[in-house]
């Protein structure tokens, strides 16, 4: 079963290199009678959350109010501070689109490397169903990726991350990255995976975007969850909408 | 408005058994049968099978093809077809979706390795594994493997999922199907099929003759009886019924008839006053004969089997069970029905009114087709939403993943290194020669012994040097470079410290062609040494990755450790035996035997050159490489937070 649960979490984000840290340091604060915990920042605070099968959740809130971090902390990127982190399901999280890109590569292989590290097997016939999905051009699988404008950069990131469903989802500022000829595109594939994840947890600034993807939202605010809204609107209705628009 | 077309081409369904028609008769054959017919006009249906008549490969069997693959006989129950499984994989991409009949081990082998992912896949739980138990375990994971995969399982009463604790595990997708049964067939065309033979004493029983279908017992049990006794069917057991027919002379009232076309079976089916399912093991898991017997309005004697057997026919109702092995129970259940002509009757006509109603064809044609048709749909569902299988996912967890995603990176790294260089990767193996050819002419004017002898030897420790060198110095700046790859795909941070050494490895073989050849060239090529040698390089390797995981950690964590480990290695270099040789100095100078880079050199250098290895450089090695796992493994619970450092 599906599920994500968080109980009371807390995160303290260690701040290596903002403070002297050296041994000097220490040893002189030792003599000193100064205090030697290490400095850190409370990224987290008592977050409680819990998921099942079918949840959209949508992470709102102000620039470094947590929502990339809690993402990570439930990615299992770092580990928590306190409370307890259960999450059971494969997840797939999508933070950044340009990781494990290497530009030098020419397309194909980037893209057989991405798929590997997800643990997918690049196969012919799904590096076609990607690269048809691009619209690019045939040839341009054997360039390297270097020569491709962010535009079309951006398409080949897309459409590896996308092709394959997941269970629980992580996305974080995402459409706004696909460039406009091709984001309608985009957009519905993305809502396509969002319908066949389990949970789907999204951060954003969109607002619009949140509502018109999740069941609930929650506002975050320096760590702590500030305000939890609850959707009405369903999701299906929203996708018949768009179905017209496309 | 959506307009649904229906596919041109009917879905294609790949039956998969061990044994099928003309090679055998029997009630999973009617069964599989009995499913190609019924769904004919929904499904195009073919079979694969083994058999041990030489002959047609291709053949049709009531307008269904079927193709055989040739066995050897029969071991431990199961056909000796070597090509099965092979021919089971080609076979799969040409069809919709597989329907295995279980069990069947050859076949499990082929989905246990995860072949035909891409089909969706519905077994058909014909019965356990209840011959050669002791082996079970060998099969079992392999069944499980099958089961997990399989979208669907159907058996032929939900009693089975109950009493089988292999079924229990994925019960939420068993479907109890029973068989069906065309009652047509078993009407009697001149006498009205309630007429019962008032002389009657004729007890019939069908199935192949083997030991699990009980007719040793039903033979014990019509000794000094006065009922006539018919078995039908062939089978291995054969000789050993007629045996014991002879021992208890029964010849004049035990008849073994064996294989018999079906018409005929119908007809002896009509005229038996009594029909005796004596099967013994739960391997008799539904007892399709027994239903065709109910159709002809024949009273029936089964045994209490922990399986559909006692509720197809019930006690009292349709049938008298008996305990499974008791010849004296089963003997005294037939002659209550001999006995009693009002109570066969009764029972003969229950039984038929329930093989009508409760067994139809047209139910379980239509069960089955549903469950099929579930199956493809949810695959061509799955493949849309962009998978090509729901079994596609991720397989792999853990470590086994962790490194099958290090080696995928260090292969592309080794690919990619010297992408746009004109000699490409040998490009490391020319450098490797100059470097050897450079330092050995100068060590050669060094030292009076001859330089070209010990070229190869040289040629070997620097390409060991080069790997270390290189995979420390990697792994001190790992972590860093893959940074997004471990905060945004939550990638294991192990993975990029595994990558420094797989990608060095491979670096390694490219430069190993210098010492390789100086070797093949200028000595007289002892393969002995050379071979023993292997363990002791295998253990510098696991120091090598060891030493790699903890300083890659540290260097991450302590940002001045990484100059302090550059200035090391190149000191290191200096102090250890590796462009000159322990000859040239004493041997016995602590810095020779303090430094565990000689020790680890030593054991694998020493074989090579005189076929020995010193069991204090053995010792000190282990004692580091116990020493490294300890800190290895310290550092990859600290790697946890290897994202806060980066």
């Amino acid at each position: 079963m599906v599920s994500i649960n968080l109980r009371d979490v807390c995160l303290d984000y260690p701040l290596y290199g903002a403070y002297d840290f050296s041994l000097k340091r220490r040893l002189l604060g030792r003599l000193m009678g100064e205090a030697s915990e290490t400095r850190t920042i409370r990224a987290i605070d008592r977050i409680s959350l819990e998921a099942r099968a079918g949840a959209r959740i949508g992470l709102a809130g102000p620039n470094g109010s947590g929502k990339s971090t809690l993402l990570r902390l439930i990615a299992g990127v770092f580990p928590p501070t306190g409370g307890q982190r259960e999450v059971s399901g494969n997840i797939v999280p999508l933070l950044g689109l340009g990781a494990g890109v290497n530009l030098d590569f020419v397309a194909a292989d980037n893209i057989s490397l991405l798929l590997r590290i997800s643990g997918r097997k690049p196969t012919p016939k799904i590096l076609d169903e990607i690269w048809a999905f691009t619209e690019l051009e045939e040839r341009m699988q054997r360039l390297p990726l270097r020569m491709f404008s962010s535009g079309m950069l951006m398409r080949v990131l897309f459409a590896t991350a996308t092709a394959f469903p997941a269970d629980i989802l992580l996305l974080d500022e995402w459409l706004s990255v696909v460039d406009e000829n091709f984001s309608a595109k985009a957009e519905q594939r993305l809502l396509k995976m969002v319908e066949t994840a389990a949970i789907v947890i999204i951060a954003s600034h969109d607002h619009t975007l949140l509502r018109r993807t999740c069941s609930s939202i929650i506002n975050l605010d320096h760590g702590r969850i500030a305000s939890t809204a609850q959707l009405d609107t369903p999701v299906p209705h929203h996708l018949e909408l768009r179905e017209k628009r496309a | 408005m959506t307009v649904v077309n229906e596919p041109a081409r009917r879905p294609s369904v790949l039956h998969i058994f061990k044994v099928y028609y003309p090679d055998l008769f029997g009630g999973t054959l009617s069964v599989i049968r009995d499913i190609c017919a019924g769904l004919k006009d929904t499904f195009a249906a073919a079979v694969l099978v083994c058999s041990r008549t030489p002959g047609e490969r291709r053949i049709v069997v009531n307008n269904v093809a079927v193709e055989r693959v040739r066995s050897f006989g029969d071991v431990l129950s199961l056909p000796a077809a070597p090509a099965y499984p092979w021919r089971l994989w080609r076979r799969i991409a040409e069809h919709d979706l597989l329907a295995l009949h279980a069990p069947f081990p050859l076949a499990d082998l082929v989905f246990a390795l995860g072949l035909g992912r891409s089909r969706p896949l519905v077994v058909h739980w014909h019965a356990d594994i209840v011959s050669h138990a002791a082996l079970r375990f060998l099969v079992e994971p392999l069944m499980r493997r099958t089961l997990r995969r399989a979208s669907a399982i159907i058996v032929s009463d939900p009693v089975l999922v109950e009493t089988t604790p292999l079924l229990q595990e994925f019960a939420a997708k068993c479907h109890a199907v029973p068989f069906g049964i065309d009652v047509a067939k078993y009407d009697r065309p001149a006498a009205p099929p309630t007429e019962v033979n008032a002389r009657g004493r004729l007890v019939l029983a069908c199935g192949r003759l083997v030991p699990y279908k009980g007719f040793d017992v039903l033979v014990r049990a019509a000794h000094s009886r006065n009922f006539e006794v018919w078995i039908v069917g062939e089978g291995r057991e054969r000789e050993h019924l007629e045996q014991l027919i002879r021992d208890y002379g029964l010849q004049d009232r035990v008849r073994l008839l064996g294989s018999i076309a079906e018409s005929e079976r119908v007809k002896l089916m009509r005229i038996a006053d009594v029909f005796v399912l004596p099967s013994v093991t739960n391997a008799e898991t539904f007892g399709l004969v027994q239903l065709e017997a109910m159709a002809a309005g024949r009273p029936v004697v089964n045994t209490a089997l922990d399986t559909g057997v006692p509720h197809v026919a019930r006690n009292g109702l349709e049938a008298i069970t008996v305990p499974p092995g008791d010849p004296a129970a089963l003997a005294y259940a037939i002659e209550t029905l001999i006995n009693d002509t009002d109570r066969r009757r009764r029972m003969g006509q229950a039984a038929r009114h329930r093989a009508v109603t409760k067994y139809s064809t047209t139910a379980f044609k239509e069960a089955i087709e549903t469950v099929y048709r579930t199956a493809v749909a949810e695959q061509a569902a799955a493949k849309d939403a962009g998978s090509s299988a729901p079994g596609l996912r991720p397989q792999t967890a853990g470590l086994a993943a962790a490194i099958q995603i290090a080696a995928a990176l260090a292969w592309s790294d080794m690919r990619h290194r010297y992408v746009r260089s004109l000699l490409g990767p040998f490009w490391m193996s020319i450098q490797m020669a100059i470097m050897v050819a450079v330092l050995g002419s100068v060590i050669g004017h060094l030292s009076n012994a001859s330089a070209v002898a010990r070229l190869p030897m040289l040629a070997a420790s620097l390409t060991a040097w080069t790997f270390l060198n290189g995979v420390v110095l990697d792994a001190t700046t790992a972590l860093q470079n893959s940074a997004s790859l471990i905060k945004d795909r939550a990638l294991p941070p192990v993975i990029f410290l595994l990558q420094c050494t797989f990608r060095q490895a491979l670096f390694a073989l490219h430069n190993a062609t210098v010492p390789l050849a100086l070797w093949l060239a200028l000595t007289p090529r002892d393969f002995g040494g050379a071979l023993a040698a292997l363990p002791g390089l295998a253990l510098f390797i696991v120091c090598t990755l060891a030493l790699s995981l903890v300083l890659g950690a540290l260097a991450t964590r302590y940002r001045d450790i990484k100059p302090i480990i550059e200035s090391s290695l190149t000191l290191a270099f200096l102090a250890s035996p590796i462009i000159w040789t322990p000859e040239m100095i004493d041997r016995n100078a602590a810095v020779m035997r303090l430094n565990p880079l000689t020790h680890l050199f030593a054991i694998w250098r020493d074989p090579l050159a005189t076929g020995q290895v010193a069991t204090t450089s053995l010792l000190y090695v282990l004692g580091c490489l116990a020493a490294l796992a300890v800190a290895a493994t310290v550092t990859i619970a600290r790697l946890r937070k290897a994202a806060f450092w980066i």
